[in-house]
């Protein structure tokens, strides 16, 4: 008997040990009875494309960001016809969303004004997208520039002799707030061009599937990518490292196995080893800045950057060096991707009408312009933002720890953000009476108690979704951006894994036959081997290397415009996405049968 | 009225259907184009003619009991008539030198031992509009001069069968006019199928669809098995979809005696698709050649040589689609836009289609 329904919100159980987690999150972020009546009638689904972990009471931040900015772009200010925002609960630690639709009978008005609207975007695009970037990296620089140190015993002289005229503990208050609100902002600037370039895209995906019902996902998405987009630019990078190593006759040095630490220390002491170490180095800032969560990058304050973590990247350029060795090319067949871009595009549009070419090629001409966004905005903020925001928060803990006013640095982010606007009041008063904060003494039974719930909450399975599905799911983004689609979604119904397959999304095409790897951490990315097929919550560009190594990509989320799907298309290597329960039913070593071409994943050695 | 009566395929004089009918100038385009097809020649209308007028003085005399019959005759006279016409023609073309030049023409055909196909090419087939679809006769895994010579009058007398006089009415063609005759060695086939340059199903004229049982594929033509099927992309070459049937019969050629044998297909290999990834390149690389020459889609037949691998895939014939080709192809856009914000604003108002759709629809043409 297959249920027709998820469970109610309302009808989910605190785990055991969990009692009062929803002290951590904001209230308005929960369900509740005053909204039971609406929010039980509405389809959730567990984001983990983004959130595929239980969310620290800190990092609600993050969801914070595009739940507003989302919204307010596609419902408020470009009249996005069919949709408004993305509502969202937090619930047992997990973030739900559900897409809001606009009423029926608002969609003609809206579509005029969007025409007005998004085409004063679409017409300047690449104008408005160089002004973006400056934008953005304005942005970047302003949080770059912030510091968050233990406050001083006495304020530095030039307090006095410049004039200031203010605090370093005022200072303290306001920097926090600007760099909560500076990325705030910058997820405006990222919905400002983001979605109406979603539109545009799928747009010319529709009218690929208009004129030739058959064609693949992969062919409409291969006439649109390749672009030379920044995106690629970290990759390109260590590359190039191996290339500089191989130059310089380092590639013996770096064929070991000892960590990155040990091997720059080493090389230091020669002039070529040390060219190339000071050649990493100036790389690293930007290029490194690489959040390393699978999913959605930068949407924890846990994961590392690979400038964290150089060993993530070095391993790719061990890699790399060693395909250079065996005489292999490693570079990107950018000119070669290009050309297939242009035969293939040629080729569909010579099989239209002569009336549907020039809106095929006004079309296809919008399509590459957004795409370039789509790609790279995710370097701009998903990475370089989100690296930067993170490090300063750590910074910042780092800084309240030292004075006391947490035991350790991690407790600040079991506190929601007004949580740590008022633990650095606290903090700033005591300091600036030369008094005695209450901070950590009030703060710790309160933070200790969260740390148990943040670990018994990650011991509980998310259902993948809630209420009542839809007998359609045709918004679009939830079918592009999440891989979710009716048939998905009756798949999550039948509790499947019976027949020994996962079911999924075409990502990429291709039919390979290997033992599965399931990694849900980047510090697991250095056991891939050659060959292995990779299970994955999701994959960030930041794993970008291991795609080198493995065979196929087996993801519990996304769609076809995922990066998972993006990536393995480029390096034509097959992908299943959005399998929902790929990373819990698959166990590392089993045999299985990765079908990119029909989204099939087949166990062929039972678990 | 004095032409060739035999014309190698790859002949000049074989581009004319008016002498080789539709099938034979439509083999004579594919061996022009460097298309891989089985050797053969073709029996003109000039044998045809020749042969009749040698033995019976006009073919009005031999089509005589057909050119009676009323328009609304009942389908049992016309059997009757069809009937009378076709004896009187094989009584007719018995004997004479037409089908000796047919026999000469066998025997230089790969030494007058292999085995071949005798298939009917009437005149008007074949053409974009009208598709005669297995209205006449086809002989396979024939070998030697008598059996040949003695085909070639069958499908002489197939031009007056009830179906075809009845599909000629139907299709307002009039009277049955002329038959050529193709004969070509026989492609050993390990699979054979159909194929057309655009889906039948939604008229997408981005892919090649293809059906192919195991053995030769007369039993598919018919109807008589099903077969896989096979979607390709003309652009990418990728297989969009797969429908692997279990194949339980299959026709080859009988091993003992000329002619054919239906025999249980081995149990491996009944699950199995019949044609592999290059096979199915070769076969869309093909059909891909084929239909840029002739300027509109195109469906066909192939086989693959025993025992498979590169360059086996040939060739068995060629026509013009005649249901979607006569129809524009499908929009991409809704008429009249021209731009891609109204693009854009068209996919967003129409809802549910925007999204790309999870799964391939099912579809069921060929």
């Amino acid at each position: 008997m297959v249920a027709d329904r998820f469970p109610s919100p309302f009808d989910i159980e605190t785990p055991a040990g969990a009692e009062g987690w929803e002290s951590m999150y904001d209230w308005y972020h929960l369900f509740g009875p005053e909204r039971r009546e609406l929010d039980e009638g509405r389809f959730w689904f567990a984001d983990r494309l983004h959130h595929p972990d239980v969310l620290h009471p800190y990092d609600e931040i993050q969801c914070e960001c595009w739940w507003q900015a989302l919204g307010a772009f596609n419902t408020r200010i470009f009249a996005m016809p069919p949709a408004f925002g993305v509502d969202q609960r937090i619930l047992n630690g997990r973030l739900y969303v559900t897409p809001v639709a606009a009423p029926p009978d608002d969609v003609a008005a809206r579509a005029e004004e969007f025409g007005r609207r998004a085409g004063h975007y679409y017409e300047r695009w690449d104008a408005i997208y160089a002004e973006w970037k400056e934008k953005v990296t304005a942005k970047l620089a302003e949080i770059r520039a912030m510091r968050f140190d233990p406050l001083p015993d006495l304020e530095p002289e030039s307090t006095v002799f410049d004039h200031v005229g203010h605090s370093a503990g005022f200072r303290m208050i306001r920097d926090f707030d600007r760099l909560v609100l500076t990325m705030y902002e910058t997820y405006q600037y990222h919905f400002e061009l983001l979605n109406i370039g979603y539109a545009a895209y799928l747009t010319f995906f529709a009218m690929c599937r208009q004129a030739f019902p058959d064609i693949s996902d992969q062919s409409i998405s291969r006439m649109v990518g390749g672009l030379r987009v920044e995106l690629y630019r970290p990759d390109d990078e260590l590359k190039r490292l191996a290339k500089e190593a191989q130059r310089l006759g380092l590639g013996d040095r770096l064929s070991g196995t000892e960590d990155a630490a040990t091997l720059f220390a080493s090389l230091r002491e020669d002039a070529a080893g040390a060219e190339w170490v000071a050649d990493w180095e100036r790389t690293a800032d930007p290029w490194f800045l690489i959040n390393t969560d699978p999913g959605h990058p930068g949407g924890y304050h846990t994961y590392p950057t690979w400038a964290d973590q150089p060993d993530i990247p070095l391993a790719s350029v061990r890699e790399y060096l060693r395909r250079l060795t065996d005489g292999e090319s490693i570079d990107r067949p950018t000119d070669e991707v290009l050309a297939e871009r242009d035969r293939i595009t040629a080729g569909y549009r010579e099989l239209l009408s002569d009336a549907d070419r020039a809106t095929f090629d006004d079309t296809v001409g919008l399509a590459r312009q957004v795409f370039a966004f789509i790609e790279e905005h995710v370097l701009y903020i998903e990475h370089w933002m989100w690296a930067t925001f993170w490090a300063k928060s750590h910074e910042l803990s780092r800084a309240l720890a030292a004075m006391g006013e947490v035991d350790e640095p991690e407790d600040m982010f079991f506190l929601r953000r007004y949580e740590v606007a008022e633990a650095i009041y606290d903090c700033v008063a005591a300091w600036s009476v030369g008094s005695r904060p209450r901070g950590a003494d009030h703060l710790r039974p309160l933070i200790a108690r969260r740390r148990e719930i943040y670990t018994a909450l990650r011991a509980w399975e998310p259902p993948p979704a809630l209420g009542p599905p839809p007998s359609q799911i045709d918004e679009p983004f939830t079918v592009m951006l999440w891989g979710i689609t009716t048939s998905s979604v009756s798949e999550w119904l039948r509790a499947d894994g019976d027949d020994g397959t996962l079911r999924g999304t075409a990502g990429s095409p291709g039919i390979v036959e290997g033992p599965v790897r399931v990694v849900t951490h980047p510090s697991e990315l250095p056991d891939v081997q050659p060959g292995d097929v990779l299970v994955c919550p999701a994959t960030s560009p930041a794993w970008a290397p291991v795609f080198a190594r493995i065979a196929a990509t087996v993801s519990d989320v996304g769609g076809i415009m995922s990066h998972t799907a993006i990536v393995c298309r480029e390096y034509g290597m097959p992908a299943v996405v959005g399998t929902g329960n790929a990373v819990s039913s698959l166990r590392t070593g089993q045999r299985v049968r990765v079908d990119g071409n029909a989204g099939v994943v087949t166990v062929l050695e039972p678990a | 009225m004095s032409g060739d009566w035999v014309v190698p395929l790859g002949d000049a004089a074989a581009g004319d259907p008016d002498t080789v009918g539709g099938k034979g100038a439509g083999l004579h385009r594919l061996v022009d184009l460097g298309v891989r097809v089985p050797c053969g020649f073709v029996v003109t209308t000039d044998a045809f003619r020749a042969a009749l007028t040698d033995a019976a003085g006009t073919v009005d005399t031999v089509e005589a009991p057909l050119r009676d019959l009323p328009p609304d005759a009942p389908i049992d006279v016309v059997e009757r008539a069809a009937s009378t016409t076709r004896a009187r023609l094989l009584r007719a073309v018995a004997a004479g030198p037409v089908l000796d030049a047919v026999r000469t023409a066998y025997d230089e055909l790969a030494g007058g031992i292999c085995r071949v196909a005798v298939r009917s090419s009437a005149v008007g087939e074949d053409a974009a509009g009208a598709s005669y679809a297995g209205e006449h006769d086809t002989y396979l895994e024939l070998r030697g001069r008598d059996a040949v010579a003695d085909a070639v009058c069958r499908c002489w007398a197939s031009l007056y069968t009830a179906r075809a006089v009845s599909y000629r009415a139907h299709a307002g063609l009039g009277a049955a006019g002329a038959m050529a005759v193709v004969v070509q060695e026989m492609v050993p086939a390990r699979a054979a199928g159909v194929f057309m340059t655009l889906n039948p199903a939604n008229g997408d004229r981005s892919t090649v669809v293809c059906e192919a049982v195991w053995g030769l594929g007369e039993p598919l033509v018919s109807g008589a098995v099903t077969p896989d099927r096979f979607v390709i992309d003309k652009i990418s070459g990728e297989v969009v979809r797969r429908e692997i049937a279990t194949k339980e019969r299959s026709l080859v050629r009988s091993a003992e005696h000329p002619g054919t044998v239906e025999v249980d297909v081995p149990a491996d290999r009944r699950d199995e698709p019949c044609l592999d990834d290059a096979e199915l390149a070769e076969l869309l690389e093909l059909a891909r050649r084929v239909e840029r020459s002739a300027g509109v889609p195109q469906d066909g037949e192939f086989a693959v040589a025993e025992p498979g691998g590169p360059a086996r895939v040939q060739l068995l014939q060629t026509r013009p689609e005649t249901v979607w080709s006569a129809r524009a192809p499908r929009a991409a856009a809704p008429s009249g836009s021209g731009s891609a914000l109204s693009a854009v604003l068209a996919t967003l108002t129409r809802g549910a289609s925007a999204a790309p759709p999870h799964e391939g629809t099912p579809d069921h043409g060929g």
